[in-house]
Parts: C-alpha cells; structure tokens; sequence
C-alpha cells in the first residue's frame, strides 16, 4: 500500500516557540472582533432565549422557548428537511469538485479560461443565483419558454415543478452549483502541490489507475476535502435566503423558521426565534468539531 | 405606508414601564392662527421620517422645504431614520426623565403601532388635527381617518396620505373580474389553479386574509369598537374554513404560495395566474411604465370596499418649536402640497383629503392628473376604503392562518 508522507517537516522545538507566540499576537485582533462581536451576540441570544426581554413584563429566565420549540411537531419535520437539503447539496458537491479537481489538475492544471470559469460562482452572491435559478427553471422560466418554442408545445403545465418543490431540487441546484467550485479549488491547490511524482511512482509499481486515487490522490485531498465539506454544511445549514425564496411555504428550514419567529409581529414569539438561531449554531458547530475530530485523529496514530 | 406598520414594534417592550405623566396639550387654543403663523417664522422644524425612499425625500428637501421657507420663512429640516420606533423610544426615555421641552423632534412620520403606543404613554402634543384650518379638507365622517390600526386617532396625528388594497388583472385575459368577495371566491373555485396570495405574514397576503375575513364576519365597523374574544374566534374560525376550501383551487393546489407580492407580480405577469394585487394603489400603472405588465392591465376595488390605511404626522409632547411644527402640518394637509404629492413623477401618494368636498378647480386638477392606465380615480377609490382591524386581530388571523391553513392542524 502507498501512503502519502507525512506533510510536516520536522522542526526543532526551539524554532516553534517563538513564530508560535507572534502567531497569537498576529491573530488577536481579529480574535477579538470575532469573539465580541460573535460570541457576544451569542450570549445575549442565549439570554434572549430564555425568556429575557428589556421592558417586558413577567421577567423570568427558564428553558421554555428552547421547550417549547424542541416539541413543536414541526421541528422534527423541519430539522430533517434542513439535514436533507444540508447533507445531499453537501454530498453531490464533493463527488462533483473530487471528479473536476482531479480531472484540471490532469488536462488542464494551468488553463485560465477554467480557472476563470470556475471564479464566477464564487463571486456570485446566493441571492443572486436564487433568483436567476427561478428566473431559469420555474414553470413560466426560460428553460421552459426555449422548450415551448423549439416544440411548439405549451410545457408550462407540464413542465416539471423544480422551484419551491417539495423535494427541493432549486435550493439544491443553487448549492451545488455555488459550491463545487469552491470545494473545487480548495482540492486544486492540494494537488497542484502534490506534483505528479507519487502518481507516476505509483504507476511504475503497477497500481492501477483506482488505485492509485485511493491510495494516494484521495489520502492527500483528504483533510482539505473535509474541512472545506464541512464549511458547505455549515453554511447550507445555517443559511436562510435559498430556501426562503426557493423552498415551499411549508414545511420550512430551520433558518426559515427561525427568521420567521423572529421578525414576527407578536413579539412573544422572538424569544423562541432566537432559541432556534441558538439549536442550529449548537448543531453547525457540533458538526465541525465532530469532523474535526474524526479527520484529524487517524492522523495523529500515524 | 406599509413599512410604518412593519417597522417597529419591538419598541412597546421598552416602554411598558413607563409611567405616564401630564399631557402635552397646546396652550394654542388662546392664539389665533395668524399669531401662531406669526410665532413660527424662523424657526426650524426637524422632522424624524423614514428615509429610505428617495422619491419621498425629494419631495420633502425639495418642493415641501422651499414653500415652506417662501411662505412662511419656517426652515424644514428632514432627520432621515432607519426606523421611526426608535425616535418613539427616544421620546418614552425623555417623557419618563421628565424632559417636558426642548426636545430635539418637531414632527415625525408615523402610523400604527407606533402611534398605538405613542398614544398610550401619551408622548404627543395635541388634539392638533382640529386646530388645523386645512382640516376642512378632511372628510370627517371617513371611516378610515377616524382609527388607525383600531388605535381612535381623536385628532392626535395628522393625515398626510393614503394607500389602499387594489386588485389587479388583465382585461384582455378576464374581461369580466368579480366585483365582490364573494363572486371571486366563485371565480377561484370555477377556475382551479389561477388564483394565489402571499404567504401571511407577508403584508400584502395578509391584507388579503383581512378582507376574506370582513366579508366572512360580515361586518367592518364591529372590530374597530368593542368585540368579545369569542366574536373573533367564530368569524376568524369562518375564515380559516373558507380559506381552506379554497386550497384546491388555487395555484399548485395551495401546497405552496409565492412569498411576496413581487412573486405574485411576477406569476400573474407569466400568466400562471389571472389576478394580482396591491396595497400600493398605483403600482400596477408603474409596472405597466416598466414593462412587466401587458398595457391592458387594470385595477379594481371591491363593491364592499377593500383595506385601506393611513399614514400621519404627528407632534411629540416635548417639541421644541411646536407652532411651526403645527404650521407645516397644516401645509402638508393643503391642496396644493397634497398635489405635489400625488403626481405621479414625484411621490405618487394618495391623497387624503376629500376629493368629494374639493372645489371644482382643485377636483379637476387632480383628476386631471397623468395617473397610469391601470390606475382607479381617487373618488372611486375614496368611496371603496375599508379601515384596518387592530393589531390584535392582524395576528390572530395571521397566527391561525399558518396554523389551520397552511399546516391543516
């Protein structure tokens, strides 16, 4: 079996000591903005979670809101739909960017134009590409129109129903589509660094062509792949615009939810809006300390 | 406005605690008007408004700010906010610390919760509207001047403008649209699959609840006085029935509904469905004008009236010049300033004033205004408002809605 070397030079402890404690001055800053701003936004949501309101009456803090909104019956419902939209877009982007990685790093490792190609999505806003994608795929879009003109059939209503669908075929289109170049260029650039030696050392020991991806190509992109997989859950979990324009009315996302609860007119229900913003970070960040765990430790045994 | 009622109503929370103290009554019964046109000449009026929209910021630093230096040397000074709560919470602050004047807001752009809760902890100056000589142009008997949101306006905020619920649909596809509520929801059920609302808590959709829900309860006037919890559960209970009839028949046979009113635009423009509407009155001509609808788009108002709401000015306890605040909302109220207003290249509001009691010169004027093709006369628009519930009725509807309707409980 091959396996790929490990990526880490061997450095004297000496040297580390002290790049490590100018790394730390060098990062707070940003630290503390992130840490007041997002941590402190996150405790006064907590406390708003519980039931703390300036100004309004019968002032008592207790897990109700979580309570209450952990037995809705519609949390489950929508938690699974949130997974569902979250694992699948997740899932098709990283065999889609394994397969388009691998493919530029052997054809077309310095061509610009796909590399240009590539960039739009990443500057594409996710509100634009929602809107775009109706303005394409809904039953009066312009896919639709180009299949009524060149057939010369009306196909609005039979086209098929892809926008706010119950299977949620538009915000997983959008995702995917937004999403494989980034998970895409985040494995180019391990693999560019990984040269093309292994591979051909590979090939003259006779490993064919599977694997050689397995045993060398997937070891290498492993870490990336994970870590930028697990930025894409976190974001198509956590975020709110794609499924509020493109998703059914009900049921919803959590965001969705969340956002709707917050902004409602009755203020009694922000409280429970701001419980769920709280679930859903508790959830994104279990999941990132989860495949942090599970990508770094077969590491560390080596 | 549709944003003044959406904007906001976090504040009640800060302000629950609040002890009210005196009233900011006007010691202006003992001037005449001329003195207190007098008193107002060169002072500044600062006036708290939304700012976020450029043709209503125009109209106020352009054309309100030189007649009103021309005419009465008063200097209009617009203070653009985010959000008019805030200046409402600004003020509960000021009231509870016994800052009774000197305060820094003139006048301010408000309606609904803002001005339920303005007059609850009695932050305004006033009655005001009464003292204005151009009240005359007022219909007093309008029902839709005399609450705001179910809040009675008792002459505590002055009307400025005007938006009303419209319908909108394609004369050239339905050349015949049901007049009433209760023939529409005949149309609906005769052509499955042609009919959509907004989502509530979308404002528009659920405007368009509100309206199911007066025709359902049979009565308008009821729910602006005293009604008991079980008249609104029946008649909202009613209202959730027929909404739920009416599932099958609408657009994607109800599973799912377009977000807002842009998306009902949009599927009304695509022919998906045959009706659209508005609470903007004159948004069907603008996208007429920009090409999204066909030109033979028109609208139409209901026989038994649609929603209507009225947005206002009104003067906080502690102005620090309060007759040239009086004297600007005067002005606001005249027909030359609502004129202005209504033109279509630089607001486009409605006006307030009673066209019906209008002098034949001024009608014509305004009647003779390039409104948009799909656009009703302000008479007939005027003989067909509504006023809205109050806020307490909006959300049971909006609550029960999402609950028996969109989730079948």
């Amino acid at each position: 079996m091959f396996t790929a070397p490990a990526s880490r030079p061997p450095v004297s402890p000496k040297e580390t000591t002290l790049p490590q404690k100018s790394i730390i001055l060098l990062l707070t800053p940003a630290l503390l903005v992130v840490v007041t701003l997002f941590g402190g936004g996150l405790v006064i949501g907590f406390f708003q979670a519980l039931g703390y309101q300036p100004g309004i009456e019968e002032q008592s803090l207790s897990l109700q809101h979580f309570i209450t909104t952990l037995t809705d019956p519609d949390f489950t419902t929508s938690l699974g739909l949130t997974l569902y939209i979250a694992l699948t877009s997740t899932l098709i982007s990283a065999i889609a960017s394994i397969l388009l990685a691998v493919a530029i790093n052997h054809w077309a490792a310095n061509n610009k134009i796909i590399h240009f190609i590539l960039q739009i999505p990443l500057a594409a806003p996710h509100l634009v590409i929602g809107i775009s994608m109706i303005l394409l795929i809904a039953p009066s879009g312009f896919i639709a129109r180009l299949c009524s003109f060149l057939f010369a059939v009306d196909v609005q209503n039979t086209f098929p129903i892809l926008v706010n669908d119950k299977w949620s075929v538009g915000i997983l289109l959008v995702y995917i589509w937004k999403e494989i170049p980034f998970i895409t260029f985040m494995l180019l650039t391990v693999l560019k660094n990984m040269g093309n030696e292994l591979l051909e050392a590979g090939a003259s020991l006779g490993a064919t062509k599977l694997q050689r991806f397995f045993s060398i190509t997937f070891p290498i992109i492993r870490l990336s792949l994970g870590a930028s997989c697990c930025i894409v859950f976190a974001f198509t979990f956590g975020a709110f615009e794609i499924p509020y324009l493109l998703g059914q009315t009900y049921p919803q996302t959590l965001p969705v939810w969340a956002y709707m609860n917050f902004s409602d007119i009755d203020l009694k229900a922000r409280p429970e809006g701001v419980a769920l913003g709280i679930i859903i970070a508790v959830i994104v960040i279990s999941t990132v300390l989860l495949s942090e765990y599970l990508t770094r430790t077969p590491n560390r045994n080596r | 406005m549709i944003f003044l009622q959406q904007i906001g109503t976090s504040l009640l929370s800060f302000l629950v605690s609040v002890v009210i103290s005196v009233g900011g009554a006007f010691a202006a019964d003992s001037l005449s008007w001329q003195q207190i046109e007098a008193q107002a000449h060169g002072k500044t009026v600062d006036w708290y408004m939304w700012g976020g929209s450029p043709a209503v910021n125009t109209y106020v630093n352009e054309y309100l700010r030189t007649e009103l230096r021309e005419r009465y040397g008063i200097i209009l000074r617009q203070v653009p906010v985010q959000d008019i709560a805030e200046v409402v919470s600004k003020l509960a602050v000021e009231k509870q610390a016994a800052k009774v004047e000197g305060g820094s807001v003139d006048l301010m752009w408000i309606n609904g919760e803002n001005f339920r809760t303005c007059k609850k902890l009695d932050l305004l100056s006033g009655p005001l509207t009464n003292i204005l000589p151009n009240s005359r142009n007022l219909d007093s008997d309008s029902l839709a001047l005399l609450s705001d949101f179910g809040t009675p306006v008792e002459n505590m905020e002055v009307p400025w403008g005007n938006s009303q619920l419209v319908m909108i649909y394609d004369s050239a596809r339905t050349p015949a649209p049901p007049r009433t509520i209760s023939s529409l929801l005949t149309w609906i059920q005769n052509n499955p699959g042609r009919f959509t609302y907004p989502a509530p808590p979308d404002f528009t959709g659920s405007a368009f609840v509100r309206q199911i829900f007066y025709h359902e309860a049979g009565s308008v006037k009821q729910w602006q006085g005293n009604y008991s919890k079980e008249d609104l559960k029946n008649a909202a209970d009613k209202t959730f029935a027929t909404l739920v009839r009416l599932k099958e028949a609408l657009w994607r046979e109800g599973r799912t509904y377009p977000e807002s009113p842009v998306r009902m635009d949009t599927l009304f423009a695509d022919k998906q469905v045959d009706f659209s509407f508005s609470y903007q009155q004159g948004s069907a001509s603008q996208n007429i004008d920009d090409g999204i609808f066909q030109p033979t788009v028109r609208t139409y108002v209901f026989e038994e009236g649609t929603v209507s709401n009225t947005h206002y000015v009104a003067i906080p306890f502690n102005a620090k010049d309060k007759y040239a605040a009086m004297v600007v909302a005067n002005f606001l109220l005249s027909f030359e300033a609502q004129l202005e207003k209504a033109k279509k290249d630089v607001w486009g509001d409605f006006p307030v004033i009673s066209l019906v009691k209008a002098d034949p010169a001024w009608k014509n004027q305004f009647s003779s205004l390039p409104k948009g093709p799909a656009t009703l006369s302000d008479e007939e628009l005027q003989a067909h408002q509504l006023p809205e519930p109050p806020a307490e009725v909006l959300i049971y509807l909006e609550k029960g809605w999402q609950k028996q309707v969109l989730k079948n409980r």
